[in-house]
């Protein structure tokens, strides 16, 4: 990092936290601190509710998982439009007319107690591993660029998000995400132009696209049907539709920003803006990535990614194996280039002939080279290194420390901890509103005063920002975090939906068909997850699914239906 | 709580439609960038 590299990092993050302690002025009621006194325009929580999803390992992973495996993770995001459509029509109007702090406050008032304390303590289990994962990000980012510990960084983030958390509570975490997703907008195009700006002279936008599209790497939609395959056309629609009716309806991180809007149609505006606005920015974020694989086909790309693994497999220990793997890597790598260079030429002169020979030699080489990368990944895992080593999570951060130039580099770490800072607050928020609400104010002391809960609320946020820096350590051990914390959420989703689900549209359901289906359907996910290989988009729709049928049965086996509430629908 | 009447095309059903639109111009959209430089 040279000296203007810093100046725009701490100067990005120095304006969000002042402008985030200057919105938090008067926070000083539960209503406020929870819910901003139910004062927030649609714009502020459409975008609240963006940042709070695009966390920095959106931007690390994602364009990692497109140079690695292409675009057609951006397919994952097609049901999102059609949940949020539903939850427009369904639980937008229910949660706020039901007037309540939490979504699973609803859930009482539908079923009972039990069950809305068993949907509170499924949401604090995943929530609360995952925000670990939301700090472990950065701390990649920063280990990379500077060798700084783990640890360290993400003590030095957490306790910045912090401070302006307890401070200004949802108010606060919703003006610094608007903001927060500004700065995220312009550090993306900045990094594309800058791609572009990159690449040979020779080599057109146009011919970028061929070379990229040509290795597999534009493959935005595919359309065959797989049960074991996680990214296709039907489980991006069916799966991440559930999936996002689960993390939209069901997760009090986003449900309680649309609960801070001035009225129901500005509450679904912002969902309904989110629907439109988050397929465009993740191919955005994805044809990043895969025009990064472009750069690297003109410049020297290392075997393995992750600085640390690839100087140890480097080592005099391991450089006998290491040697054969390393020439065909760069053998391959040069006809890779030879290859892409005729391409172009060829495409230039319009002789198709050519260019289809030429095409041919490209991707037999990128073949190759794809197998000399798998061999590099064998080698770090077969001595010593992480079981199911990849190096996804480390391709985008390299590019940006190599080549970007002064200024650009601080603007792109600006963006993921911008991002960091904009999930995990959104996150360590949700988690303690449902601590104080649902399981404190509900179990433990249910006539305190207001300040006593404003204070309790305080006390929550900075417990839960301690518990997520201490768990951060977790990510480590997994492979490509964005699919981690996708697998994490999936496994603990569909249970909510479908009492959620049973609460909407199903009158007769009782409480304890609620609870008991509640229990069959985190079993259910458990199963699939443990004993099957089906692709964890499915768990949703599976745990979904046994929820109703097992509500339902106990409802109408077992005692007589309690009377349903006027916040249903129907 | 009143559900006051989207900001445009009058009704929150037509506004609907038209989210549902958007999404399969969208994947019409992808699948042809997919198509054209596979």
């Amino acid at each position: 990092m040279r000296p203007l590299d810093w100046l725009v990092l701490v100067g990005s993050l120095a304006s969000i936290v002042i402008y985030g302690l200057y919105r938090g002025r008067g926070s000083n009621t539960v209503d406020r601190y929870l819910l901003a006194g139910k004062t927030m325009p649609w714009y502020a929580m459409a975008l609240s509710i963006m940042a709070t999803q695009a966390s920095a390992i959106t931007f690390i992973s994602t364009t990692g998982q497109a140079y690695a495996d292409g675009m057609r993770f951006v397919q994952f995001y097609f049901g999102m439009p059609l949940a949020m459509v539903v939850l427009s029509a369904t639980a937008v109007p229910i949660f706020h007319r039901a007037k309540v702090y939490t979504a699973y406050e609803y859930l009482e008032n539908r079923f009972d107690a039990k069950t809305r304390s068993l949907a509170s303590l499924i949401f604090l289990a995943q929530r609360g591993l995952s925000v670990g994962l939301t700090f472990y990000a950065p701390a990649i980012v920063l280990s990379v660029i500077f060798g700084w510990p783990d640890r360290l960084t993400t003590l030095v983030i957490g306790v910045t998000v912090v401070i302006y958390t307890v401070t200004g509570g949802i108010r606060t975490i919703t003006w610094t995400d608007v903001q927060q997703m500004l700065i995220i907008l312009f550090g993306l195009v900045v990094a594309l132009v800058m791609i572009f700006v990159l690449l040979p002279r020779q080599v057109s936008l146009l011919d970028a696209l061929h070379l990229a599209g040509s290795a597999g790497k534009l493959n935005a939609v595919t359309t065959h049907f797989d049960w074991d395959d996680r990214y296709n056309l039907w489980s991006g629609l069916i799966g991440g539709m559930f999936l996002a009716l689960s993390y939209f309806g069901c997760d009090q991180s986003q449900v309680q920003r649309y609960l801070t809007g001035k009225s129901i149609a500005q509450s679904k505006l912002s969902l309904l803006f989110t629907a439109m606005a988050k397929v465009p920015m993740q191919f955005f974020i994805l044809f990043i990535g895969a025009m990064v694989f472009v750069f690297y086909v003109f410049e020297p790309a290392p075997l393995v990614f992750q600085r640390a693994e690839y100087e140890r497999i480097r080592g005099p220990e391991l450089r006998s194996r290491y040697d054969p793997i390393e020439a065909r890597y760069e053998a391959a790598h040069a006809r890779r280039k030879e290859a892409a260079l005729a391409m172009v030429e060829a495409h230039r002169r319009g002789d198709a002939g050519a260019e289809d020979e030429a095409v041919t030699r490209y991707k037999q080489a990128q073949r190759e080279v794809e197998a000399a990368r798998l061999a590099g990944a064998h080698l770090v895992e077969a001595t010593g290194g992480p079981k199911g080593f990849r190096d996804t999570n480390y391709i985008f951060l390299s590019f940006v420390t190599r080549y970007l130039p002064a200024g650009i580099v601080g603007l792109v770490i600006a963006v993921i901890l911008a991002a960091t800072m904009s999930s995990s607050s959104g996150e360590i928020n949700s988690l303690a509103t449902v601590s104080v609400v649902d399981i404190y104010k509900r179990h433990f002391h249910k006539k305190g005063t207001d300040h006593h809960y404003l204070n309790a609320s305080r006390i929550a946020t900075a417990f839960w920002g301690a518990y997520a820096v201490a768990f951060a350590g977790f990510g480590s051990h997994l492979g490509s975090l964005i699919e981690a914390v996708n697998i994490v959420g999936s496994l603990f989703y569909g249970s909510l939906l479908g009492v959620f689900t049973l609460a909407f549209f199903f009158r007769r359901v009782n409480g304890t068909g609620a609870f008991a289906g509640m229990l069959a359907g985190e079993a259910a996910i458990f199963a699939a997850f443990l004993f099957t290989g089906i692709s964890f988009l499915w768990y949703n729709v599976i745990g979904c699914v046994v929820v109703i049928v097992t509500g339902l049965a106990f409802s109408y086996l077992g005692a007589a239906p309690r009377k349903a509430q006027d916040t249903a629908l129907g | 709580m009143h559900d006051e009447p989207p900001p445009f095309l009058g009704t929150w059903p037509r506004v609907y439609t038209a989210v549902i639109v958007y999404l399969a111009a969208l994947i019409l959209l992808c699948y042809i960038f997919a198509r054209a430089f596979s």
